[in-house]
């Protein structure tokens, strides 16, 4: 699993790299909250196929959905002179962070149990 | 684990994996000013500032042989004496030449007076359009010579805000502007106090501007280089 996943970022960043993308400088924000939902989701996702909660349309509509609302949320609150982005970045980050000491607990109690 | 279940993991780690190389893109592209470029800027400035220091030298040295050539030139016949003292009037007239005689000195600076709250600070500083005003009045009073802070002014001259400072002769100035003027200083003085005149209106905002009469100003000729790419005279019955 670790392994699919670490290979298949490569080969995204290297798409990504070689691929001639251009996003205006205005939208930057927008995918920068994206980018921060769709971290929120893969991590959620290796916390739940370690609790072996794992479901795999949960996490692929997770994904898409939550960077596409993110975004999407960011412009109309840069539309209404309210900043949304705010909030997508506090509730990914915190979620983020919440995720990764789960994961941290399961490894540290797998080792213990050795 | 199902298969299904790697591809979409793959997928999703394939996605992330190009929008954080475009972010990263984006952000190394968007021209962030590192503190390396700029100095390296600073630098350069610095080194293009003395070459431009050396030229004008340069340009000094030229003239000082050009009038060697002249007046060696003038001493041969008459022609070239009448010659010579035509191109010492055009000269003059278009200042490229020292010249001195009687005059003023007006000096303006920044208002001192302390921004009233709710005051646009902007008011009790000394503005191009401020130079401008008194330059012009200078004029019409028969000004025949006038340099603002040793540049002359020529019929190129411009007097321009650029940011804080004011640009003339493309060289930048900050308050106070001094400014020379040769003329009647009699009359010159009495243009600018004229009631409701510029200095009267510029002491409304407390910008102090200071006139001196003098027996003798030397105004400074002008050092740049005065060419023409686009302008030719008009030859006479060959009007378009």
């Amino acid at each position: 699993m670790a392994y699919i996943i670490i290979v298949s970022l490569l080969i995204g960043i290297v798409i990504g790299f070689i691929l001639p993308i251009n996003i205006p400088s205005t939208y930057v924000s927008y995918l920068s909250v994206a980018i921060l939902a769709a971290l929120d989701s893969v991590f959620g996702g290796i916390r739940a196929s370690l609790e072996e909660k794992f479901d795999n349309l949960i996490f692929i509509t997770g994904f898409f959905g939550n960077a596409i609302l993110a975004g999407g949320l960011a412009y109309i609150g840069d539309v209404l002179g309210v900043p949304i982005y705010l909030a997508a970045i506090f509730v990914f980050g915190s979620r983020l962070f919440v995720n990764f000491a789960y994961i941290r607990r399961y490894l540290i109690d797998k080792m213990r149990k050795r | 684990m199902k298969k299904s279940v790697y591809i979409s993991v793959a997928l999703v780690s394939i996605v992330l994996g190009i929008m954080l190389s475009t972010q990263f893109k984006i952000v190394k592209k968007s021209g962030v000013v590192t503190v390396q470029r700029a100095e390296e800027l600073a630098a350069q400035l610095k080194e293009l500032q003395s070459e431009k220091d050396a030229l004008l030298k340069q340009i000094n040295d030229l003239e000082a042989k050009i009038n060697a050539y002249e007046d060696s030139a003038s001493k041969n016949s008459v022609i070239t004496q009448t010659l010579k003292n035509d191109v010492e009037k055009y000269k003059e007239l278009a200042g490229l030449t020292d010249l001195q005689g009687p005059g003023v000195i007006v000096t303006i600076n920044d208002s001192k007076q302390a921004v009233p709250p709710g005051q646009d600070p902007n008011l009790f500083l000394v503005h191009d359009e401020d130079l401008l005003r008194v330059v012009n009045e200078l004029r019409a009073a028969g000004a025949e010579a006038i340099s603002l802070n040793d540049q002359r002014l020529i019929a190129t001259s411009e007097i321009r805000c650029v940011g804080p400072t004011v640009n003339v002769n493309s060289v930048r100035f900050s308050a106070p502007y001094v400014i020379k003027a040769i003329g009647d200083p009699d009359t010159l003085e009495a243009a600018l106090k004229l009631k409701g005149g510029v200095v009267d209106t510029l002491a409304t905002w407390g910008i102090e501007v200071n006139i001196k009469k003098s027996d003798n100003i030397l105004i400074k000729k002008y050092d740049g280089v005065i060419k023409f790419r686009y302008a030719k005279p008009l030859v006479e019955g060959e009007n378009k």
